[in-house]
């Protein structure tokens, strides 16, 4: 009796963890494309997905209060919106540096972000918002565990975004383009691939990455102006231990993460989670420097 | 023969005997004096920007409120600036401000941190800082020069834990608190509280702020046998606590700290889940019946197009305290200084007289929220509760 009901209870934190994680697989999955893209860290990554949960906010407020249309429904919109943002981001804080050293670039987007930050919360104010909530409201129980209509939504939208990009980068022409530019910039230009169409291809894919990741934790998590830096960690994190410029190792990499940490903080406590994932951080560095599944192809940083 | 000389032998210049004179003054503890009859300089250093700007906002509002309606015969100047959130923004802020402005007394950060560094260096300029950080410490370290208006953790977190014990009967309550300074300063009360309720908790969990899901800590004060909630957290994550508790079915009494107040928390929250949620704080603007708090509410929202909350009060309650001292002829900082020391004020949200380390407020009230909507119930007042007034 007691063991069944510990069985559910650990299937119930799995339930949001996943929920969780998914959401955080899309941010490092959209950090990691930027990664693979150009060799550098875009810093402002967190707040493109910051950025995100407001214009899911903003869209709903314009819109007249009797549409209350779902998330699932804007989504197209935010991502599109986001894309457009990735782009003059590029614009701004990667394509006039690339040339230069890579911590040009670090500060940069690290100034982009700021600018995000302190944008909104000069336009937005500083309070917590909530999104709209992907599908409308409901549960559905059965064996012991309790699961939102909202949980089983954010889920198989991350899933979805996230074979779509594996589709993209692998079933398509121009994602086999993104790949070579990708792995060896100089072969690709000499095989006729126009760089800077891929970089800037890349940055909208990660920006509509980003608006997908806003839209998802907007609802279930909220948004603050102040956000960006904490999901910034996670990205890089998941990143780490996935391995530099691994796509797949950096989503998977991030579920595992919110696994993790939801799993030993009910069973210890938040402190020790966070104390063991970055022991747990420090040991993939040592014993596996390219993080568990390797690191891809292409400049590190 | 020679004119009269000084300064090595220099010709005297008659020009500066106003600088030496006010110099000689501020060594001697007179300070800058503005005229008897012209403008107050004041200065209002908070947190408009990065995490407590919800809260230094607030701030702000309350106070450029009462700046912006002086009393009569006392016209004020004031500058604004931000203090974001580190030490060193706010020291430079104060050191701007005190060169620059000469201010008689400064509308200082709620940010605990940001205080304990700006407190040395008004002490030495012997300006009064007036804020609602609720720091514990910053009144304890021998400063005078320090006044807080909102209740410290010792006044609002015993009307926490008594209102969870005497009035819903918790025996077994679970602690959720933050990392932060916070976090930790009330969850420190709550404990000592408890204890001398001959209560102890049976859950005692800190919470950085950036954790998103408060699942586990749920599971975890079902699995202790904890009969209630006891909350010590920012507003986002109380938000978060309030709302996966009602969806995760926690069904236990709940009693946040000050946060859940504030109309921006409550606004994240279907009203369902809010149903019996209770709160602490200092005071409750929106749902306070008293005519003059009915006044500030209606004024605040025309103004900022934003519902109040009680540090936005106790802001503007310190502020008027400070221009009720200069229309009691109070010119100087030091004489500012020395009146908010001595006397009693009726404010808005309450009645503040200094506790002799500048502890200025004293009452604490618990909230409820019905469920039908977002306006919480005023359902108890602790009035006086460390005996000061």
């Amino acid at each position: 009796m007691i063991e069944t009901a510990l069985i559910e209870t650990a299937a119930q934190l799995v339930v949001t963890a996943l929920a969780l994680g998914s959401t955080y697989a899309l941010v490092a999955l959209g950090f990691v494309l930027i990664i693979n893209a150009v060799g550098a860290v875009n810093f402002a990554h967190g707040d493109l997905v910051m950025a995100a949960g407001f214009v899911t906010v903003a869209l709903v407020t314009l819109l007249p209060a009797e549409t209350a249309l779902p998330g699932l429904v804007l989504l197209p919109g935010v991502m599109a919106v986001m894309a457009l943002v990735a782009l003059v981001l590029a614009a701004l804080a990667y394509l006039p540096l690339r040339k230069g050293p890579p911590t040009s670039v670090f500060i940069s987007t690290i100034a982009v972000g700021l600018i995000l930050q302190h944008g909104i919360q000069l336009t937005a104010g500083p309070q917590p918002r909530v999104g709209p909530p992907l599908v409308g409201g409901g549960w559905v129980e059965g064996g012991g565990l309790l699961v939102s209509h909202q949980q089983i939504a954010t889920v198989a939208v991350a899933a979805l975004l996230v074979a779509a990009v594996h589709g993209l980068l692998h079933r398509t022409r121009f994602g086999r383009r993104l790949r070579a530019a990708a792995q060896d910039p100089e072969l690709a230009r000499a095989l006729g691939i126009n760089l800077a169409v891929t970089i800037a291809a890349t940055f909208a894919i990660a920006g509509a990455l980003a608006g997908g990741a806003g839209l998802l934790l907007s609802h279930q998590y909220f948004v603050t102006p102040t956000d960006g830096a904490g999901l910034m960690l996670k990205a890089y994190i998941a990143t780490v231990i996935g391995g530099w410029g691994r796509v797949w190792g950096a989503a998977l990499a991030a579920l595992a993460i919110a696994l993790f940490e939801v799993l030993v903080a009910a069973a210890v406590s938040y402190l020790v989670a966070e104390a063991l994932l970055y022991i747990g951080v420090l040991a993939v560095l040592m014993a596996r420097p390219r993080g568990l599944f390797g690191e891809a192809e292409g400049r590190r940083a | 023969m020679r004119r009269g000389t000084g300064f090595r032998g220099r010709a005297f210049n008659w020009a500066r005997v106003p600088l030496v004179v006010g110099g000689l003054g501020a060594f001697l503890g007179l300070g800058p004096a503005a005229a008897a009859d012209g403008p107050v300089p004041i200065s209002v250093l908070v947190p408009i920007t990065g995490f407590l700007a919800l809260e230094g906002t607030a701030q702000r509002n309350g106070a450029v409120m009462a700046l912006d309606e002086p009393p009569a015969g006392v016209t004020v100047t004031y500058d604004v600036a931000d203090t974001a959130t580190s030490p060193e923004v706010a020291v430079t802020a104060l050191r701007r401000a005190l060169d620059r402005q000469s201010p008689i007394a400064v509308a200082a950060p709620i940010f605990g941190t940001q205080m304990l560094a700006m407190a040395p260096i008004a002490d030495r300029a012997d300006v009064p800082l007036i804020t609602v950080s609720g720091t514990a410490k910053l009144t304890e370290l021998g400063h005078d020069i320090v006044f807080r208006f909102f209740p410290t953790d010792a006044v609002v977190k015993v009307a926490q834990a008594r209102y969870a014990v005497e009035d819903l009967g918790m025996t077994r309550p679970a602690i959720l608190y933050q990392t932060t300074a916070y976090g930790q300063s009330g969850h420190g009360e709550l404990v000592r509280v408890l204890g001398d309720l001959g209560v102890a908790p049976v859950l005692e969990e800190a919470i950085d702020p950036s954790i998103k899901d408060f699942v586990p800590a749920l599971e975890r004060a079902t699995a202790a046998g904890a009969d209630g909630l006891l909350l010590q957290l920012h507003s986002g994550p109380t938000a978060l606590a309030v709302r996966q508790a009602h969806e995760h079915g926690f069904g236990k009494p709940i009693v946040a700290g000050s946060a859940l107040h504030q109309p921006t928390t409550a606004a994240l929250v279907e009203p369902a889940a809010l149903a019996g949620v209770c709160a602490e704080s200092a005071a409750s603007p929106i749902s306070d019946p008293r005519p003059g708090v009915r006044a500030f509410a209606e004024a605040y929202r025309e103004r900022f197009d934003s519902e109040p909350d009680a540090f936005a009060l106790a802001q503007y309650d310190g502020m008027t305290m400070v221009l009720a001292a200069v229309a009691d002829g109070a010119r100087s900082p030091q004489a500012v200084k020395r009146w908010l020391g001595d006397n009693r004020h009726e404010g808005l949200a309450m009645t503040y007289r200094s506790d002799g380390k500048g502890n200025m407020a004293h009452d604490a009230v618990i909230v409820c929220y019905s469920g039908q909507d977002r306006v919480p119930e005023i359902v108890r007042r602790y009035d006086n509760v460390d005996g000061v007034r």
